[in-house]
């Protein structure tokens, strides 16, 4: 087999592998539907409006009802200095 | 004609990996750095389209508004008095009370979120939530009744104990008896939760008999909710109106290049590509420039010379971009985003256990398509031409 069919040959392989996966990330989301009408429940009848993600910074916990500026309220100079804020995005 | 001139692409490619194998070593470093640089822009990629997916799939029902009293830039107590003020507002199916805030355990340092609700009292809403009860006790009149969190549960570390207790804001203890624990399924939204009745929540924060920390609107017609929440706005004074809409969208724009870690994935792999830039505009080497002279001599064309380096670079970034995407994947899928959980969770003492399912997006691949191998492959355009017109006898 000449080189350039054993490289597209391991191109194939991959493309099948990352095929693989997609569809095992997708059976995952499938089985979690159970859980997903109890977790949507859940959010109705207790009124919640954020993911727990983490739990150290209160505006990251509840960050969709949080100031954008509340990160910087903590006392007068304050910077914005939990690890946690570097993943997210103020609501412009 | 089409199939002499696939023979011909065939043959450069051949001829392009017997060189890739003669410089293994080299190469396969190279693809390594590549492949890790195009690994952390993918699983950042992924993780933040996965939050996204999350939260569009789990945030559906949402309160419809959400009114919270602001006073002097803070959130302050609301008067429950004011659900008389909104009630001849037409179009609001229903209005609840709740009590929403945080309790800092001194003792390990962790941050609860207790939500007083009249709901909790209401069997039958309660049911089917995925809550674990608890066989039923004689309750001690003296505890009240609290659902918790999996990661309270875990942090409070009650074992097989049913009963604990919080300090109020005047140091005096409040008992509670937990009735049942939320499921670990349901951990995405709950694991940091103590839920409890409205009465006990505001005891535990010192709060007024008529006091609440916000209201939740229900609203008949969705159409209607942006009307309904000006009008909420009109009535009181100083409220904060929160919209399901604007939780949703919140939530749409909350993860992405901008925030500062994706900035840092960013700038390392425009790093990256500046240095793979820099190192093929830097010039060949002897060696190099002996093999293209050799097979100027042997009777190459310049443009035979600028398909063979155009296949060289196309076999380093598609390597490189199978094996990063690869591994991103399984970074998500298999390992919950192992290397990004610390930054995720931050200082976080109460650690939920996020679950991060990946999921497929075109765009996405596209993105992460054209910010490694198109630039690779362009920066490689210039050394191309420059090492296809050497001259045969200048070198050999």
């Amino acid at each position: 087999m000449r080189p350039s069919v054993r490289f597209f040959f391991l191109l194939a392989v991959c493309a099948c592998l990352q095929a693989g996966l997609i569809v095992a990330a997708d059976q995952r989301l499938v089985h979690a539907d159970e859980a997903r009408h109890r977790v949507v429940k859940t959010v109705a009848v207790f009124g919640l409006s954020d993911l727990c993600i983490a739990t150290d910074a209160r505006y990251v916990r509840h960050f969709a009802v949080s100031d954008k500026l509340s990160p910087f309220m903590d006392h007068p100079g304050a910077i914005e200095h939990f690890p946690t804020g570097s993943f997210w995005i103020p609501e412009q | 004609m089409a199939g002499s001139y696939l023979d011909r692409q065939l043959n450069i490619a051949d001829y392009a990996l017997s060189g890739f194998i003669r410089r293994l070593g080299r190469n396969s470093v190279v693809v390594f750095i590549f492949a890790l640089v195009i690994f952390m822009v993918a699983s950042f990629s992924l993780t933040t389209t996965s939050l996204k997916h999350s939260a569009s799939r789990l945030l559906t029902t949402v309160p419809d508004i959400t009114v919270q009293q602001m006073s002097a830039g803070r959130q302050a107590a609301l008067s429950v008095t004011v659900i008389e003020k909104l009630d001849g507002i037409f179009g609001i199916r229903s209005m609840e009370p709740r009590v929403w805030g945080y309790y800092f355990d001194e003792n390990n340092g962790a941050n609860y979120t207790v939500i007083g609700h009249a709901n909790f009292s209401d069997k039958a809403r309660i049911a089917g939530l995925g809550i674990d009860f608890l066989p039923a006790l004689k309750l001690d009149a003296d505890a009240d009744p609290a659902v918790l969190g999996r990661g309270v549960r875990e942090n409070l570390e009650l074992g097989e104990r049913r009963t604990f207790s919080l300090f109020r804001p005047d140091l005096s203890v409040q008992s509670f008896i937990t009735v049942g624990t939320f499921s670990a399924e349901t951990s995405m939204v709950t694991d940091d939760l103590i839920i409890m009745d409205l009465d006990s929540a505001r005891e535990l924060f010192g709060l007024g008999p008529d006091d609440i920390t916000d209201l939740l609107v229900d609203v008949a017609n969705p159409l209607e909710i942006d009307t309904i929440a000006d009008k909420i706005g009109e009535r009181l004074a100083g409220v904060r109106v929160v919209t399901s809409e604007r939780i949703k969208k919140t939530y749409r724009v909350a993860f992405g290049w901008r925030s500062g870690f994706g900035l840092a994935c960013l700038f390392g792999a425009v790093a990256a590509f500046f240095i793979f830039a820099w190192d093929k505009a830097s010039g060949l080497t002897p060696a190099q420039q002996q093999e293209v002279a050799i097979l100027k001599a042997l009777g190459w064309h310049t443009e035979d010379v600028i398909t063979l380096r155009f296949w060289e670079s196309l076999i380093i970034s598609a390597l490189a971009f199978c094996f990063g995407y690869l591994g991103a994947w399984m970074h998500l899928l298999f390992f919950d985003g192992i290397l990004f959980r610390p930054l995720l969770l931050g200082w976080s003492v109460l650690k939920p256990p996020l679950s991060l399912v990946p999921v497929f997006s075109f765009a996405d691949l596209l993105l992460i398509f054209s910010l490694s191998v198109l630039p690779y492959l362009a920066a490689t355009v210039i050394p191309a031409w420059q090492s296809a017109t050497i001259r045969p006898d200048s070198v050999i």
